[in-house]
């Protein structure tokens, strides 16, 4: 039985990339399995791959919401701790309220992105990946999984449409 | 005899297109170099130092070591008294400086988020430099606050917490307002500083060795440039840039609002929030315009990066921020005469004649006259000690006009039996243990973290490119920019 192997095509631009990326869903090899590292960042479309969801919007929203609610605790709800009548004076002002309001729900949404990226991104991730350091030279990599018996069909077919190198990698540590 | 030579008629357009063509080389976005050039050059920037980095680290590290933590020590061990804050002028240099750092810090958001939000492709390898004061400029902000409250370790009576008998803080005094606004900039420009670093610090960690490799491994948190890791990067990097921009802008008007809440002659102004922003992003952007001179000038390669059409963009906004700032300091300064306040007038004959006029006059000249005298010329602009000169006048000008704010305009109150000029002590050593500390910083960042966002630089450089329209070279943008998507 034949065991599965990665393999990494190295590209230096992103047209040879691409061709190459049709050749391996023409040979079977699906999205899910492939995977596209670069130096800089380069849209699906660029590269014909399908749109890459994030959550990072639905998380900083969910983090205003958040602020907007603790900020409301502190303007509207600790005065009622603790109720202080100064003469004349509103216990709940809504003006000075819409400053907190903002803050809270500006720092919480701000805070609940960066989180978000962190989440998404399975950082910080120190266990052994595949990667090459020629990526942050400038290089796009294309890394997907194959059956061991077939390798050099992958590799020729690779080549062949302008990859650089086509090698087998394994994960390592960065 | 002299032969006059002309070009047959399609030579000579041939010509004027290379010609154009070369001169857009002048132009970073038009001028590249393989990424891996690039990244070879901003690596020998960071780990190349001399004797004259190690000269000027031991001083900076003898000035912070002695002018901030040993007076501050000083000052805390003996108390406020050693300061010249007493009546009337209950906020001194330590408030004027507050006002200054948080000003600084406006230049790295302007830069990176508004310039971002609005392509304005000039912006790209300096970003980074201008979000470094961002973080570094509110860092000496909240040490001079803290010097300000004198009994430091009482601090957390501030915070979002109740006190003993379960009170909580009052979150309708403007001071509360500072906190939170200044707690919420500081972590929002860090987290802002620090998304767009991540692809840099993993260039930095294929790339170096030792002790070094460790310390950006650390920070690259695993980061290989995956569809999905640049995706989620630039969503955040979306929301920042346009959410950090109201914080900025509430940032500087909820300090000015320290002043301009109270009933005080010459602090009680409607306007003076925008009049605080437009000041801030005055010092600000002439800060930038020190640092990038300082750059160009000491660090490896930055010639490449930091070029005259960077110098010149800045120039031109130094100059439209000039005017913006005079008109709002002669806004505020004009309803204010014509109120005809006795107190109020008493307190503007006395910024024009009293014993600190100097300082009044040399504000409007270094703020205005400078800048617009010098700022105009083109040619000018694009030389980076002129500008850097400008940028620190500026930068003076503006310590003078929060200096006559804040102590200056104290010492005209309703009471005249409490009227006192004053004299700062401690303060002056404090305030320099403030500015060695920001170099300091500055200088061990250099050397610490690519001060150059090259991933940037790239992208701007691959979406730009020359084609001809006819017989002409035209520059040409393409929107493959991810970030504002």
């Amino acid at each position: 039985m034949s065991e599965h192997i990665t393999i990494l095509a190295l590209y230096s631009d992103i047209n040879p990339a691409a061709d190459g990326i049709d050749k391996l869903h023409e040979l079977g090899i699906s999205d899910d399995e492939i995977t596209v590292i670069s130096g800089v960042p380069i849209t699906e479309a660029m590269l014909g791959r399908p749109h890459q969801s994030t959550n990072v919007s639905r998380l900083a929203l969910g983090g205003a919401v958040v602020g907007f609610l603790f900020g409301a605790f502190l303007n509207f709800g600790t005065p009622n701790l603790y109720t202080v009548y100064v003469g004349g004076q509103s216990v709940f002002p809504f003006p000075p309220g819409m400053i907190i309001l903002f803050e809270m729900t500006m720092l919480f949404a701000l805070l609940s992105t960066f989180l978000g990226v962190f989440l998404d991104s399975y950082f910080p991730n120190y266990s052994p990946l595949e990667y090459v350091p020629e990526i942050s030279d400038g290089k796009i990599g294309v890394f997907f999984k194959c059956l061991q018996s077939d390798e050099k069909k992958f590799m020729e077919a690779l080549s062949k449409l302008g990859a650089e190198s086509v090698s087998t990698t394994e994960a390592r540590q960065l | 005899m002299a032969v006059a030579s002309k070009y047959l008629p399609g030579a000579k357009k041939a010509h004027e297109a290379q010609h154009e063509e070369h001169d857009l080389r002048q132009y970073l976005m038009f001028d590249p170099k393989p990424r891996g050039e690039m990244n070879q050059m901003v690596m020998e920037s960071m780990m190349t130092t001399s004797w004259k980095f190690w000269v000027v680290f031991a001083i900076l590290s003898v000035l912070t070591a002695t002018c901030f933590f040993y007076a501050w020590g000083y000052m805390i061990a003996e108390g406020l008294g050693v300061s010249g804050v007493m009546r009337p002028s209950y906020w001194g240099i330590f408030l004027v400086n507050t006002v200054f750092w948080i000003g600084i810090s406006h230049a790295g958001t302007f830069i990176s988020a508004i310039l971002r939000v609005f392509k304005a492709e000039f912006r790209r390898p300096f970003t980074r430099a201008a979000e470094l004061m961002t973080t570094f400029g509110l860092i000496q902000a909240g040490a001079s606050i803290f010097m300000h409250l004198g009994r430091v370790w009482l601090a957390y009576w501030l915070f979002p917490i109740p006190n003993a008998r379960q009170l909580w803080p009052n979150f309708h005094s403007p001071l509360m307002w500072d906190l939170l606004a200044i707690t919420t900039y500081v972590l929002g420009s860090t987290m802002y500083l620090f998304l767009p670093l991540i692809p840099d610090l993993a260039m930095a960690r294929d790339r170096s060795t030792g002790w070094r490799k460790t310390f950006f491994k650390i920070l690259a948190l695993g980061f290989r440039g995956t569809e999905g890791e640049w995706t989620h990067l630039h969503t955040a990097m979306n929301i920042f840039a346009f959410a950090i921009i109201p914080v900025m802008f509430s940032v500087h008007t909820i300090v000015s609002w320290d002043f301009a809440m109270a009933m005080r002659p010459g602090w009680s102004s409607t306007v003076f929030g925008p009049y605080f922003v437009v000041g801030a992003l005055h010092s600000g952007m002439g800060a930038v315009a020190i640092v990038l001179a300082i750059m160009r000038a000491t660090m490896k390669h930055m010639d490449y990066f930091i070029r005259a059409e960077h110098f010149d963009a800045l120039g031109k906004l130094m100059l439209i921020v000039s005017m913006a700032w005079a008109y709002f300091f002669f806004n505020d300064y004009i309803v204010q005469w014509y109120g005809g306040d006795k107190w109020t007038d008493t307190l503007l004959h006395w910024h024009e004649s009293g014993p600190m006029s100097w300082m009044f006059f040399q504000m409007l000249i270094f703020n205005i006259a400078v800048p617009w005298l010098i700022l105009w010329n083109k040619k000018w602009r694009e030389i980076p000690w002129l500008l850097a000169s400008v940028g620190l006048l500026i930068n003076v000008g503006m310590w003078y006009e929060r200096y006559i704010i804040i102590p200056v305009s104290l010492t005209i109150n309703r009471m005249p039996f409490t009227w006192k000029l004053y004299y700062p002590q401690i303060e002056i050593f404090l305030t320099i243990g403030t500015f060695a500390m920001f170099l300091l910083f500055y200088l061990i960042a250099s050397r610490l973290i690519p001060l150059i966002p090259v991933w940037e630089v790239q992208e701007g450089q691959m979406a730009h490119s020359v084609r001809k329209v006819g017989k002409a070279v035209v520059p040409s943008v393409s929107e493959i920019d991810l970030t504002m998507e």
